[in-house]
């Protein structure tokens, strides 16, 4: 609970505030203003909070001081004061104009010292936008902030991906459209940043900052994997695995959940080790069906795991494995009949296929079976062909069992 | 669409590693900008080491593949 706060020092307060702000402009010093624009870090202005509350004329203060800045500083104390009093859609429409009026004067600053400042302005307008939306929906309203600070951000975007010194920014910036936009479910929007920032002929991607570049592989890794794309999501997030600050150890398992199915995708497998790790224990049981040849256990861990595998988009990527242990199946049985009559090893009875089926409680008949075989041929999975008179497979004699060695099935 | 959470969302990287133009201590942040322990060496992180592609043996001596050795074995007898 504030204590009472004097006129006179809540007018003290307020004033420190703006010229604090106005000092930081004046000499250029971007960490300073970025600590200022941090709104939602309540703690650290709970002294301004209540001085706000105590000094309701605060907008006319800060217009009388600072007419130059007063489209920035009025909304920005109004922001401050609505936030501290969890009014949250409210600190989000004054701190849009705060934003309009940073990014206003930022595009007239030739060099980019203000580029942490207006970093946390973005990050701060999608967090604001977030607690804004909640609490819209709570009180029955249509929570359309967070979609109006994505159409902010790509102004700031469209004010740092020119050519020169402030391009840098950028990808912070696109980083958290991304997060707008997978938040949102409209990851179509995606697409024009991405070409903006793969396309740029005067700057290589490599000169980005390393945190935003994980980021920035990890969600268009994710875009990867829903458009099947395996060996481009592959590559996405191994780099943002390889490059990945060790210590966010969430960000690790955050990358490793989408990199596993990928992984698998392409015949690569997790240690164990790893799942313990990072628990991730959700693909243990789909690894070890992997290495049995387990058909059963897949599908069962599929269902165990259905909710959580649909949520994060990889269950379409981890049911077509099913073709991946039907080889591994395929090869099992042919091994086992090589090791007990090796002249007759390389024909399968489709019927053998079916009884082991069974044996794995999946009852399919020798034409669904057949059927399953003619697909791991066309994939290449299997080298061989059908005697389909005899309902036999006739596997080749040199490889027949082609390893996906990283390639897609 | 369930606003209030999104397990997948990436965490903000608080350290403005990388961009030591910009690299600062806030002065409202309890976090240090030095983070020693980042420095994006070029083997990666020891998960880049955790996976095996040569798993795919020809080895039928597990449970399974017994069982499974079992069950074919039976049904050869009875055709």
């Amino acid at each position: 609970m504030a204590a009472y706060l004097s006129m006179g020092e809540a007018h003290r307060r307020i004033a420190d505030y703006l010229s604090r702000v106005a000092d930081s402009i004046s000499s250029s010093d971007g960490a300073a203003l970025a600590s200022l624009l941090a709104v939602s870090f309540a703690q650290s202005s709970a002294p301004l909070s209540d001085a706000l509350s105590a000094f309701p004329d605060f907008p006319r203060l800060a217009a009388d001081r600072y007419p130059h800045l007063s489209d920035l500083l009025t909304p920005l104390l109004r922001a401050i004061h609505s936030h501290s009093l969890r009014r949250f859609a409210d600190a989000y429409s004054s701190f849009e104009k705060a934003a309009n009026a940073f990014l206003q004067e930022f595009r007239n600053w030739e060099t980019p010292w203000a580029m942490e400042a207006m970093h946390t302005v973005a990050l701060e307008i999608r967090l604001l936008a977030e607690k804004a939306d909640r609490e819209l929906a709570t009180s029955g309203k249509n929570p359309d902030k967070l979609q109006a600070a994505g159409s902010f951000l790509m102004k700031v975007f469209g004010a740092l991906a020119v050519k020169g010194p402030k391009r840098i920014g950028a990808l912070y910036v696109t980083c958290q459209l991304f997060k707008i936009y997978f938040r949102l479910g409209t990851v179509h929007l995606c697409r024009s940043v991405i070409r903006s920032i793969e396309t740029a002929r005067n700057f290589e991607f490599e000169d980005f900052p390393v945190k935003d570049k994980v980021t920035y592989m990890y969600y268009t890794g994710r875009l990867e994997v829903f458009n099947e794309n395996f060996l481009v999501a592959d590559q996405k997030l191994t780099y943002a695995l390889t490059h990945c600050n060790p210590q966010y150890e969430s960000n690790l398992r955050r990358i490793l959940k989408f990199l596993i199915p990928v992984k698998l995708s392409i015949g690569v497998l997790p240690r164990i080790t790893l799942l313990e790790r990072y628990n991730l224990l959700e693909y243990a049981d789909v690894v070890t069906s992997l290495k049995r040849g387990d058909l059963r256990l897949l599908r069962q861990a599929l269902e165990r795991h259905e909710d959580q595998f649909l949520k994060s988009g990889v269950y379409l990527v981890l049911e077509k494995l099913e073709l991946q242990v039907y080889q591994r199946l395929v090869k099992k049985i042919h091994i086992i009949q090589r090791q007990k009559e090796p002249a007759k090893a390389h024909q399968i009875k489709l019927e053998v296929v079916v009884k082991a089926l069974k044996w794995l409680e999946i009852d399919m008949d020798v034409d669904e079976v057949e059927c399953i075989m003619a697909c791991l041929i066309y994939k290449n999975l299997i080298k061989g062909y059908f005697a389909h008179k005899s309902k036999v497979l006739v596997l080749s004699k040199q490889d027949p069992f082609p390893k996906l060695n990283g390639k897609p099935v | 669409m369930d606003l209030l959470e999104d397990d997948d969302e990436f965490e903000e990287f608080e350290i403005d590693q990388g961009m030591h133009r910009f690299v600062s201590v806030p002065l409202f942040c309890s976090f240090v900008a030095d983070d020693p322990e980042w420095d994006d060496k070029e083997e990666g992180n020891e998960a880049v080491q955790q996976w095996e592609d040569d798993w795919d043996d020809d080895d039928v001596n597990d449970d399974f593949s017994l069982q499974l050795r079992k069950e074919l074995e039976s049904n050869s007898s009875k055709n």
